[in-house]
């Protein structure tokens, strides 16, 4: 499903994000990839966003070779990947319902499909009762349920979770985790990025481990580590 | 289609949602506009008066009496060289006489010093001319020192009696309320594009987290910078209808005052036979400024 073949990142000012990074993630799965700020995890997300372009390597996302995309392929492929934020990244003026629909309207869905959708959609990740809200009137945990049913309305085969309980108390955070391993279970690739052990280690699932841009650790059923593998 | 209609219902969305700078990029727009369409009213309507008073303007060049008549064909060729005449008519001496008597039937006093003259009026060269702004070189051309000598001496050249003073302020007046009004129509040009590419920058800066998550959700360049260029090309709109009826009111409601100083009937009937015509132009004119401010903002601050 993804493939990092010594995949290396250089921004402009001569940092080096990410180093010969080899990765290889399979359809289904559920991976947490951890480390401390500066790792190279954000890099890792934006180049699978196409937000930043790898500078060597080879990147294959869902049988996609990035090196064969053009400027014009990005939002396209932009649609094939789920992506939700430690901020949510809601449009605070629209209600809930225009939120997740924004997604399908800027691919081109029609109204019938989109009137289809959203409800189910809402109802999936818990907040049927909610499609006529606005953002300001949820609590983080909600705000963070739609922005998942945004990223998951078009259906896609991967979902990506930069650091989603990061604003969110144990509770919602707990709920928001039960969540991505529902949608995990439904089929959907998921990729989280956190910061909390708690969850990494009550998780039990597969473990990436970055540091200085590189791999230290990739374990099944892995424990969040710090540095070194304290 | 589909796609176009939610880009033309965001821009209209984003129009309304930022009111006061909407209001001041229209407002600017209205008055570019505004301008522009007095200038060419202006222009127009100046234009038609000078004709009007342009095409009575005649040039007459009195000649000496007992030239010759080579000498009288050579001016009326140099008059014909300019290229400026429309028309030579010559006037012989008994044709003055009768005309100055047919004209002053009714001033005895006249007519006596016409009598103490000996009835001696001389013959001249009519010339009607074909623009008004060439009347210094056939003046010029008839005051040339080889032609001197074959002219009246007290009195060689006249311009409609004593109108030449007069025509020539006009002139000169209206050239320079003709230039005034495109200088004023570039000046606000340049500033409707500084103002509304003002806008466009500001609706970028406020709305970079929304542009941000349609980026995210997998917008095109075009689904993005659609509703900026859509809402650009609605202050020009907006302006241009406000300033057209700005300038039908001004033309309608004020043409019988202005009638009475310049020649507005021309431009009226203009405005009143060809009205899409009229707010299609200033409608054009309004989107490009609107486009072309939106596009240069967009350029310099929307990287995507």
């Amino acid at each position: 499903m993804i493939l990092f073949d010594r995949v290396t990142k250089v921004y402009p000012n001569q940092m080096i994000a990410l180093s010969g990074l080899n990765l290889h993630i399979q359809p289904k799965e559920f991976v947490t990839i951890v480390g401390s700020s500066g790792a190279g995890k954000s890099t890792l997300i934006k180049l699978l966003t196409r937000e930043e372009v790898h500078s060597s390597g080879k990147l294959i996302v869902g049988g996609l070779d990035y090196d064969t995309i053009t400027a014009r392929d990005v939002p396209l492929v932009r649609r094939r990947i789920g992506v939700v934020f430690q901020d949510f990244k809601l449009l605070p003026n629209r209600r809930v319902g225009e939120n997740v629909a924004f997604a399908l309207e800027v691919s081109g869905a029609r109204g019938r499909e989109i009137k289809r959708a959203v409800p189910k959609m809402l109802q999936l990740v818990g907040l049927a009762s909610k499609e006529a809200a606005y953002p300001h009137e949820l609590s983080g945990g909600e705000r963070q349920r739609v922005a998942i049913a945004r990223a998951l309305i078009r259906q896609p085969k991967i979902l990506i979770a930069d650091e989603p309980t990061g604003n969110l108390d144990p509770k919602n955070a707990w709920e928001i985790i039960e969540l991505l391993l529902k949608i995990n279970r439904f089929g959907t690739t998921v990729l989280l990025t956190t910061h909390n052990k708690e969850i990494v280690n009550a998780l039990k699932r597969r473990v990436i481990t970055i540091n200085r841009g590189r791999i230290i650790k990739d374990e099944e059923q892995g424990r969040y580590t710090l540095e070194g593998g304290k | 289609m589909l796609q176009l209609w939610r880009v033309l219902v965001a821009g209209a969305r984003n129009f309304f949602r930022n009111a006061w700078l909407s209001t001041a990029a229209t407002a600017v727009m209205t008055v570019t506009l505004t301008i522009i369409v007095v200038s060419f009213i202006s222009n127009s309507a100046l234009t038609d008066t000078i004709k009007g008073l342009t095409d009575k303007i005649v040039l007459s060049v009195y000649l000496q009496d007992g030239i010759t008549d080579e000498q009288k064909a050579l001016i009326q060729n140099r008059l014909k060289a300019t290229g400026d005449v429309q028309q030579i008519v010559y006037v012989t001496k008994d044709q003055a006489i009768s005309r100055y008597k047919e004209k002053n039937k009714n001033n005895p006093v006249n007519l006596e010093a016409l009598e103490l003259s000996g009835n001696n009026l001389p013959a001249s060269y009519e010339v009607h001319l074909t623009d008004r702004n060439k009347l210094n070189d056939v003046i010029k051309a008839a005051s040339s020192p080889d032609l001197k000598p074959l002219l009246d001496q007290k009195n060689p050249i006249s311009i409609s009696g004593s109108l030449k003073e007069g025509v020539q302020k006009i002139i000169h007046g209206s050239d320079f309320v003709i230039r005034l009004g495109l200088i004023a129509s570039v000046i606000f040009l340049i500033i409707s594009t500084l103002i509304i590419f003002n806008t466009i920058r500001m609706a970028i800066f406020t709305r970079r987290d929304e542009i941000e998550i349609m980026k995210l959700v997998g917008a095109t360049k075009w689904f993005i910078r659609g509703p900026f260029l859509f809402e650009a090309t609605l202050y020009g709109t907006v302006g241009a209808i406000i300033a057209t009826a700005l300038a039908y009111m001004l033309l309608l409601g004020g043409g019988p005052q202005l009638r009475d100083y310049i020649d507005v009937q021309a431009t009226t009937t203009f405005f009143t036979s060809y009205p899409i015509l009229i707010i299609g132009a200033e409608i054009l004119i309004g989107m490009c400024i609107g486009i072309f401010s939106s596009l240069l903002a967009m350029s310099r601050y929307l990287k995507l």
